[in-house]
């Protein structure tokens, strides 16, 4: 096989990138009330759910890092 | 966090005043990341799609989990997704039939029984399987057909996902089918099988995780399962909240079914045609690394399976309670401006999510949408390169112009798909046969690959006159019943059967008429040498035999655990 990146390593990526905005997102909404905000907004769910997809990305992203190629 | 979105791509995406929901700029930033990452895999993937076996076939390297997540992905479309969401608002907890007895089974046996023929004898399609067995008249017959379907289903999920897009975040049309088709020919085309198949996982996780969030807030609005069912049963009648116990009469269920239909018509013939010789689905376990993972990557599909109508099926169960207004059919929500049952999962992700998780459910949903539609173009660009092109037209090429050809038909087949999306756009009632249409051709191909792998007096002959006889009959019924409305109690033995029990029916019968002609023309005719059965009958030559470690390494033991959480949720959910 030609490529040392793994698809774990690139959904951990991901999982991370979106873990952080969303997590910042719901951080930022504490001090900026939503106008419209949805159903259940009092639970903060982008800030737990952000921070959870951030640390599975994070695990994912470290344990899967691409390794440099033999010879 | 909250940053208003760039002018130029908001008169692209969103025309609030017609839609539902808005999103603002972390939704598209969201939006946007998934489809920069899908399109740098396809470039990244490219030099590893140089030899037809890499383009089509992903050099055969994919590990079980690999191949068993992309197994399930590729059959996560966005009809998949919308459209069983919306009959589970639209039927209840029946729906769920479709995931479970509907699924689980015909899995499993895909990976115990079926694919040690399909891999042993390397074939690189379903057709290319028939080839062997049959011949090339069933394999002509099976291609072709398959080939027809595949785009034309493509286009349908395509118009699908556009028109609900439109409808809760009003983005245009057109956009919405182009830049979601040019991006799957781009990574399908570019990295072929193993790009395709590395979105699909990546692609199932996002679906997982945009999606998981309504379920989740959806029962805590609704106060837990045991009041989500009170709140149903008062409202609708508890017929909703019952799988099994209400099937004992068509007029009993609001879906209109009866039991046999479910276990013989959906268990039997329709789910085991579908998982086991729908190249879509099949040819991602063809690309993984050995047998044993190839016989593992069903089993751990099945699992992930099984877990699917928490996503799909409740929160359509969820919507019965909760939304304020009622959802109708799409004619009516056509002509009455009110919502479609075919929104409800959209519509509940706008309830529950605000900026940043909308984006993530909205990336969600056009994962699901891309994972099928790179399903569709790579399965299509495989049999009509390997089993129409190399087949019939062109036997002598060099790997490389047939490589070539699969990148030329991604692209084609891509193109025809968005004509299929325009066409129906056009012509909507297409939507209503088309479901109809693959069961025409998927029934009584099942019987022809089953009596071929499993008996071998079937002679080629006999496969290819089952075939087209099991064919045959699944137009003649649907004719029949659309001709004549009353002849449904012929066909689906009872007037008060409903669509979906119809299509239950009429598989069953065209699959019984495929195996009698089979049979009965197998044995007026000259079976194969055995020698030319070797890996491709059972009982002609043993299976390889695999060295597992540990007995918990066995698929059998795994399949085992499978089915027995299958019975329990059954039971469970009677």
């Amino acid at each position: 096989m030609r490529e040392e990146i793994s698809i774990w390593f690139f959904g951990g990526v991901l999982f991370l990138i979106y873990g952080v905005i969303i997590c910042l997102e719901g951080l930022w909404e504490l001090s900026h009330p939503l106008v419209n905000p949805p159903v259940l907004n009092n639970l903060h769910a982008p800030i737990w759910w952000g921070a959870m997809m951030g640390v599975a990305g994070l695990g994912y992203t470290v344990k899967f890092w691409p390794k440099k190629s033999r010879g | 966090m909250q940053l208003q979105p760039s002018v130029a791509l908001s008169t692209y995406l969103a025309t609030p005043a017609h839609s539902l929901a808005h999103l603002n700029a972390v939704d598209i930033a969201v939006i946007a990341i998934y489809f920069g990452m899908v399109i740098f895999i396809g470039f990244y993937l490219k030099g590893s799609a140089n030899t037809s076996e890499e383009f089509f076939m992903a050099g055969r390297e994919m590990t079980a989990w690999i191949a068993g997540l992309s197994f399930v992905s590729a059959n996560l479309g966005s009809l998949e997704l919308m459209g069983w969401a919306g009959s589970a608002y639209q039927y209840g907890i029946l729906a769920t039939h479709w995931y479970w007895i509907g699924a689980i089974p015909a899995m499993l046996f895909l990976g115990i029984i079926m694919m040690p023929f399909y891999y042993i004898s390397k074939v690189n399609s379903v057709p290319g399987y028939l080839h062997l067995r049959y011949g090339d008249g069933a394999r002509a017959l099976s291609a072709v057909s398959f080939a027809f379907m595949t785009v034309l289903m493509s286009g349908i999920n395509m118009y699908s996902m556009a028109l609900v897009m439109k409808v809760v975040l009003g983005w245009n049309l057109n956009f919405s089918i182009w830049v979601s088709s040019i991006t799957v020919a781009l990574y399908v085309g570019l990295g072929g099988l193993r790009s395709a198949i590395y979105n699909e996982v990546l692609q199932f996780l996002l679906i997982w995780l945009g999606a998981l969030l309504v379920p989740v807030l959806g029962l805590i609005d609704a106060g837990g399962w045991t009041n989500l069912k009170a709140q149903i049963g008062a409202r609708l009648g508890s017929e909703y909240v019952h799988m099994w116990s209400t099937t004992g009469h068509f007029s009993q269920n609001p879906m209109g079914i009866h039991w046999t239909g479910l276990v013989f018509g959906l268990a039997l013939v329709i789910s085991c045609g579908y998982w086991t010789t729908d190249f879509l689905v099949v040819q991602r376990v063809l690309s993984a690394n050995n047998l044993r993972s190839a016989r593992m990557a069903p089993i751990i599909g099945a699992a992930f399976k099984m877990a699917v109508p928490f996503i799909v099926i409740l929160p359509g169960l969820l919507a019965l309670a909760v939304l304020p207004y009622h959802l109708v059919g799409e004619s009516q929500a056509v002509a009455t401006g009110q919502h479609s049952y075919n929104e409800v999962l959209p519509l509940m992700l706008v309830r529950y999510c605000g900026p940043g998780l909308l984006g993530l459910g909205v990336t969600a949903l056009i994962a699901g949408f891309m994972s099928g539609m790179a399903g569709n173009v790579s399965a299509f660009s495989t049999v009509w390169t390997y089993d129409i092109y190399g087949a019939f037209l062109n036997k002598k090429a060099t790997d490389q112009h047939y490589v070539a050809m699969g990148r030329w038909c991604t692209f084609i087949g891509v193109l025809i798909s968005v004509g299929t999306a325009y066409l129906v756009q056009h012509a909507a009632s297409i939507m209503d046969y088309v479901q109809g249409l693959f069961s025409f051709f998927i029934a009584p191909l099942f019987g022809t690959v089953i009596l071929g792998m499993l008996w071998k007096r079937t002679t080629k002959a006999g496969g290819f006159w089952g075939l087209l006889a099991g064919t045959c009959t699944a137009i003649g019924l649907f004719l029949w019943v659309h001709l004549d409305p009353s002849a449904l109690r012929y066909v689906a033995l009872s007037a008060d059967a409903k669509t979906l029990a119809e299509d239950m029916y009429r598989a069953l019968w065209s699959w019984l008429v495929c195996v009698i002609v089979t049979v009965t023309v197998s044995y007026a005719t000259k079976p194969k040498p055995l020698s030319e059965l070797e890996g491709l009958v059972y009982g002609v030559v043993p299976l390889p035999v695999e060295h597992d470690d540990h007995w918990y390494q066995k698929p059998i033991v795994w399949a085992g655990i499978i089915a027995v959480l299958f019975v329990i949720l059954n039971i469970i959910f009677w």
